[in-house]
């Protein structure tokens, strides 16, 4: 099922032309989690710059596999040369899905925060329907969303729910701000991390606000949607810029939702304010390490006695700011945790849903499950929503985000 | 800000041993890298000196060179320097999957060229290459792999060659991480083994692309000998070099296991140096440059395709630090007349110039900053190209460089 109308009509950005700053090296095809586990997907050399050579505006797109992208960065991260690999996929993805036209389907997943809110009102009916074969049946043929991928449970209290109906606390003048952008996910899906963040910052004694947000746009990103990345772009700018200027610093959980706002809003999205945005926008637990180094004596945690294993996201990766949420796992006394020796979860935000890339998401998450094996953990944490999603998939093992654990 | 004992600049073979040498001490050490770093470039096995003149003994070789040649890194760290470091990385590599070699002599490797090259340290997987008798050798490539072609390799050697199908894949579009991933399932590699055993006369031997798996090579190699009765070994292969990123991958798991914190992907911008001293580093990642601070600084940011040197219209530069380069005095002196010059054109000779502690040095001789050390091939008067000398320079100096810089 296909709709011309649902195509983007916005012509791609311009972008320089990076293809003849490629050496060659090929240090991106030992890294891409695609073209690891399938020759259908020439791999990042070729496809970027390689194919990038042969691409104009005035011709049709003939990069059909440009679509298996899964848009994780980790090309970019292993360049030697600074080829923006993955904003030139991005881009002829973009540019491929504007002349193919864009299924229903893509358009009513990348805009899971139009109806994500009435999801959780109803989730007592939702989350049943989610499960039921019929339903799962009808989506899968149909919808082209495979049946074999758990579709995550809406939970009945949203994190704003919970958020606005807490006790006012009381307004110490004085009091260091910070602004939290849960995300979507963590709005109707995990409000428990989001718990975790907000009782955290607390307890160092921040005053926690909850600006109002839109999703960060990534997902209509990932389908090339640029017109409507960029308007829930200037929306979450419009919102939190004010904040910033005031010296509020904000913070996020969602390393994904984090690599937009911080750096795409810039770099791809050209969004105006971006720029002063992005210096104030921290990682919760790159925040909480700053404080860990700013404070004498440092932040205390409670003793967890548990083998655990810890993943870094692609999109972590792509932030480049370390790992600080295993920095922070190391400080909590008795806990035994191991760095997964993976680069990548395979599910790709939406992109593992799609029937289509269901086999691809899970070869490269095999290997991931296989890295999880190897370490024999309790419990399984990374930062971002997708892994977690895949991880619980794979494993079977409980998995949270690093701050539920700290926060226990 | 974040605060280390020692930043590392450059994420090849001198930065990950000199952050290897440091975090054994217990120093807190950040590594910025500039992409995965050299090793997939060159790093398939360790090249002391390869280039002998007259002697058989590597470490005669190396004093003689040190004597000729006072400017030279093997110079700084002499013979005994050289034996240190290389027993200091081989601790890395633990058997099933260690590093052998004789004991002071060079050995003669199969190249993915067909010709012989002498290298002192290889990994294991390498080893039955150096013993094999061309008569009882097969050579294997892959239909469909582009980068290894048994023809020719087995003619140059004086082998026989065969070309196999791949199981599981159709024609095209093989990458060597793809084929490597395979490899690390048993049940693949046993069929690989019996499809080799197929086309075996009697051989005792069979050299395959180094593609024996990303992680452990060993028990692949193990495998395919089980299922051929023959010994079996990798042949080096153009870039990316899955035994140069294994390196790399046991490098990086040994230091984040020990806290190290690595930055890849983004080359570090500038440094921020006072009164003689450099108090730190900005790595950018758009829109954001972040400012990273030491008491130590370690340079190893390797040469021309490092980003180490820039080359100019009217000279060569050292883009981080401004470190005077000592260069040929015009660039009419650059090249020697004929390429393939038995002996280094000039403009491989430039460099960093150092004091014996490894310490650049300003054009008057004096230190250039009083905290800042040089490792790798980016210092000056070494042919590593020539020589066949990289890797021990990159693993002797970038031991030394931290010691010194630590003991500093």
């Amino acid at each position: 099922m296909k709709s011309s109308f649902l195509s983007n009509p916005q012509a791609v950005l311009p972008y320089p032309r990076f293809a003849d700053v490629c050496v060659r090296c090929a240090n991106c095809m030992t890294i891409c989690p695609v073209s690891r586990v399938t020759p259908a997907f020439p791999g990042p050399k070729q496809a970027g710059p390689g194919a990038q050579r042969f691409r104009s505006p005035a011709e049709v797109s003939v990069d059909d596999w440009i679509t298996m992208c899964t848009g994780c960065m980790l090309c970019d991260t292993v360049c030697p040369a600074g080829v923006p690999i993955s904003a030139m996929n991005l881009l002829a993805k973009a540019k491929y899905l504007n002349e193919q036209g864009r299924k229903v389907r893509d358009w009513a997943l990348a805009r899971s925060d139009l109806y994500g809110g009435a999801a959780s009102r109803w989730a007592k009916i939702v989350n049943p329907l989610m499960k039921n074969t019929s339903i799962r049946n009808l989506l899968d043929n149909v919808g082209g969303i495979d049946r074999r991928r758990e579709l995550p449970a809406y939970e009945r209290q949203t994190f704003l729910q919970w958020f606005r109906s807490r006790p006012a606390a009381a307004d110490i003048p004085g009091r260091r701000q910070v602004a939290y952008f849960y995300g979507c996910f963590v709005d109707t899906n995990e409000p428990d991390v989001g718990k975790a963040v907000v009782a955290l910052l607390e307890k160092q004694g921040l005053a926690v606000s909850v600006p109002h947000q839109n999703c960060c746009g990534l997902p209509r990103l990932g389908i090339g949607d640029f017109y409507g990345a960029k308007e829930m772009g200037s929306s979450n700018i419009a919102a939190l810029l004010p904040l910033v200027r005031e010296g509020t610093a904000v913070v996020f959980s969602s390393t994904s939702c984090g690599l937009m706002l911080r750096h795409e809003y810039s770099r791809l999205l050209h969004l105006p304010g971006a720029e002063e945005l992005a210096p104030r926008l921290f990682d919760i637990c790159e925040f909480l390490l700053r404080l860990q180094e700013e404070r004498k004596p440092g932040l205390t945690f409670k003793a967890v006695h548990m083998k655990v294993a810890y993943f870094a996201p692609c999109h972590l990766r792509a932030l480049n700011i370390g790992l600080p949420a295993l920095e922070l796992l190391r400080l909590v006394p008795g806990l035994d945790v191991h760095l997964v020796d993976a680069d990548c979860c395979g599910l790709g935000g939406l992109y593992g849903f799609k029937k289509e890339n269901y086999p691809v998401a899970e070869a490269i998450g095999s290997d991931l499950a296989k890295a999880v094996a190897r370490i024999k953990p309790e419990m399984v944490l990374t930062d971002c929503e997708g892994c977690r999603m895949q991880l619980r998939h794979l494993t079977g093992l409980p998995v949270i985000h690093p701050l539920q654990l700290i926060n226990n | 800000m974040k605060s280390f004992d020692l930043i590392i600049i450059g994420s090849g073979l001198a930065g990950l041993m000199a952050a290897r040498t440091a975090v054994d001490r217990g120093a807190r050490v950040l590594v910025v890298g500039r992409g995965l770093g050299g090793l997939t470039l060159f790093g398939n096995t360790i090249d002391v000196l390869g280039r002998l003149k007259g002697e058989t003994d590597v470490a005669a070789g190396v004093e003689n060179l040190a004597r000729n040649c006072p400017g030279h890194p093997y110079a700084r760290t002499g013979w005994e320097g050289i034996d240190r470091a290389l027993q200091a990385f081989q601790t890395l590599f633990l058997p099933p999957d260690n590093f052998v070699g004789k004991r002071r002599e060079n050995s003669l490797l199969p190249t993915g060229a067909g010709t012989m090259r002498p290298t002192f340290l290889f990994p294991i997987t390498m080893a039955a290459g150096a013993e094999m008798i061309p008569a009882a050798t097969l050579i294997v490539g892959f239909r469909g792999f582009k980068d290894f072609q048994a023809d020719t390799v087995s003619l140059h050697l004086g082998c026989r060659g065969a070309v196999i199908p791949f199981p599981r894949y159709g024609l095209g579009g093989m990458t060597t991480s793809a084929v490597a991933r395979m490899m690390e399932d048993s049940s693949f590699a046993e069929r690989v083994g019996e499809t080799i055993q197929q086309q075996m006369a009697g051989e005792r031997f069979v050299g395959l692309p180094a593609v024996l798996g990303l992680r452990e090579s060993a028990s692949v190699m193990k495998a395919l000998e089980a299922a051929t009765g023959a010994r079996v070994f990798e042949i080096s292969l153009l870039p990316p070099s899955l035994p140069g990123m294994r390196i790399f991958e046991r490098f990086r798991e040994y230091l984040l296991e020990r806290g190290a914190v690595f930055l890849l992907g983004k080359q570090a911008g500038e440094a921020i140096v006072k009164d003689g001293r450099c108090a730190g580093i900005v790595v950018p990642n758009a829109p954001l440059a972040t400012e990273y601070y030491a008491d130590r600084f370690i340079l190893a940011t390797g040469r021309f395709l490092g980003g180490g040197l820039l080359a100019k219209i009217d000279g060569i530069v050292e883009p981080l630090f401004h470190t005077p380069v000592v260069q040929p005095a015009r660039r009419g002196e650059w090249f020697k007349g004929r390429f393939f010059d038995r002996e280094a054109h000039p403009v491989h000779q430039a460099g960093i110039e150092t004091d014996a502690a490894l310490r650049p040095l300003s054009e008057n001789g004096a230190v250039f900053l009083e905290n800042l050390w040089v490792a790798g091939s980016i210092l000056a008067h070494h042919q590593v190209i020539e020589e066949k000398s990289r890797e021990g320079i990159d693993i002797a100096t970038g031991f030394m460089a931290a010691e010194r810089a630590l003991s500093a």
